[in-house]
């Protein structure tokens, strides 16, 4: 495993309320709803899995003995909510949940394709699909024709706000990373304005 | 068609803008070792961003002080002799000589002439190019037709457009990470060229992927249509940003980071306000600390 102190970006003096605040900027920046219906969620989910663990370990290093804390979402299992459970969904479209959740796209659509049937529920599941794959206007054009038809579904209105709410879901407090490798010089110029005072001081 | 990602200078760090300036030295240099002088004309920011997010780890590459045509007295640092960058220049040999062919058959007047003299300088560059990633070479060409084919069909559906070209950049990696970023910066690039283009398309009748997707007629066109680009363009923006994150360190991550959180969003802005121009790369000069080939 690896170094936790390293996993949350702090070093192994920082106090408490510092590891704290990069636990929970962290945990801001992989949240799930940043990669919702994205394919590559489950390596954020994996992050995430590291950074908790990484947080706890600390604590309880720190703290064996002090009062609780609580690191998120440790009932790490709810946090993608998927397409499995749509509130009244028919289970005549299961199998194309299934699909979408498994991330098989290719079978999702044919499945829908085949459909003879095309309602509300429908037109949801193929933007999803869309979506999915990165095509936001098909999916953009499914999702409001879903909300339309079914006016009172929250599941389809979340999505039609969700690609027309525009704007960019998360932008992390942008800031260029330290990167190592500057202290030698800090060192070197540290000593440089150190010596030059002392000559003016003689 | 290229140039539109890139990072936004003022806000790199000076070690940043001094990484950058070699990287794009670089790509320079190594297309001129491995592809001929030629090939150093189709140099621009997109095919060195190409270069940054093939490089893995953490360390430095090799840097070296150079001279060059277009510095004969100062050398400056360049990077060099990295598989990454190697791989990023012939990929970018390919993708410009396919687009020359790709312009040679749609456009026409001095465009169509100089694309064919292009051409004509380039083949060189692309036979050793495709010599050495023909599995490259043939996804380019196979997407390409296929993009061709739904252009001249006049495809209605924006996305399947650009899903093509998004497809052709995104065979430039097989990391999982990386190969949905390039998905994403195709698809943005390709969408964002056709808004560009859509005065010089409609101008001579061309076929435009925006216009044909709204119903674009006239100019300007509506500002609903330029908000559903924008929607459509800022989706894939801010996929760009939750991906980066989960990009493995390596010795360009700021860079990188940059370009995606401020230079892409910032292109964006200025082609939907048609304030965008596609000037010719060229960096701007800033005297720098660390010139002597220190560690950058």
């Amino acid at each position: 495993m690896r170094d936790p102190y390293e996993v949350l970006g702090v070093s192994r003096n920082a106090s408490d309320a510092e590891v704290k605040k990069a636990y929970r900027e962290l945990v801001r920046k992989y949240h799930p709803d940043n990669y919702h219906d994205n394919p590559l969620s489950d390596l954020a989910e994996e992050k995430m899995k590291e950074i908790n663990e990484a947080y706890d370990t600390v604590q309880k290093q720190r703290s064996s003995a002090s009062s609780g804390y609580s690191s998120y979402g440790q009932n790490s299992g709810e946090q993608s909510q998927g397409y499995g459970s749509g509130a009244g969904s028919s289970t005549q479209y299961n199998e194309i949940r299934m699909a979408i959740n498994s991330g098989d796209l290719g079978r999702a659509e044919s499945l829908l394709r085949a459909e003879q049937n095309r309602s509300a529920e429908w037109h949801f599941l193929m933007g999803s699909v869309y979506y999915k794959r990165g095509w936001f206007d098909e999916a953009a054009g499914y999702f409001q024709t879903a909300a339309t038809m079914e006016p009172t579904n929250a599941e389809y209105a979340q999505a039609y706000n969700m690609v027309n709410r525009g704007g960019y879901p998360y932008r992390s407090t942008y800031s260029t990373p330290t990167t190592g490798g500057s202290d030698m010089c800090d060192v070197c110029t540290a000593m440089m304005c150190a010596n030059m005072l002392c000559r003016c001081m003689r | 068609m290229f140039g539109y990602v890139k990072p936004e200078l003022s806000e790199l760090t000076m070690r940043e803008f001094s990484r950058f300036r070699a990287a794009y030295c670089g790509t320079c240099h190594e297309l001129q070792r491995s592809f001929g002088t030629a090939s150093r004309f189709i140099l621009n920011y997109d095919f060195v961003f190409l270069f940054m997010l093939l490089y893995e780890g953490t360390e430095p590459p090799e840097l070296k002080m150079r001279r060059c045509p277009v510095s004969p007295l100062r050398p400056k640092c360049v990077c060099c002799r990295s598989d990454a960058l190697t791989r990023a220049s012939g990929l970018s040999v390919i993708l410009a000589y396919d687009k020359l062919i790709d312009d040679v058959s749609d456009e026409k007047g001095g465009k169509r002439t100089k694309a064919k003299l292009g051409k004509t300088f380039l083949k060189g560059a692309y036979r050793k190019a495709s010599r050495l990633y023909p599995e490259f070479d043939s996804e380019v060409k196979l997407r390409l037709g296929e993009l061709n084919e739904l252009e001249s069909e006049g495809e209605l559906s924006l996305d399947r457009s650009a899903d093509k070209f998004a497809l052709l950049l995104a065979s430039a990696s097989n990391d999982r990470v990386k190969n949905h970023m390039l998905y994403h910066l195709g698809r943005i690039i390709y969408i964002a060229d056709a808004y560009n283009d859509l005065k010089e398309d409609l101008d001579c009748g061309r076929y435009n992927p925006v216009a044909a997707r709204y119903g674009v007629s006239s100019l300007p066109c509506e500002k609903n249509v330029t908000e559903a680009v924008r929607l459509t363009l800022e989706a894939s923006a801010g996929v760009l940003m939750a991906d980066v994150e989960l990009l493995s360190e390596s010795y360009w991550t700021g860079i990188i980071k940059n370009t995606v959180y401020l230079g892409i969003p910032k292109m964006i802005s200025a082609v939907l306000e048609g304030t965008y121009s596609a000037k010719p790369a060229r960096l701007p000069r800033r005297e720098m600390l660390k010139e002597n080939g220190d560690t950058i």
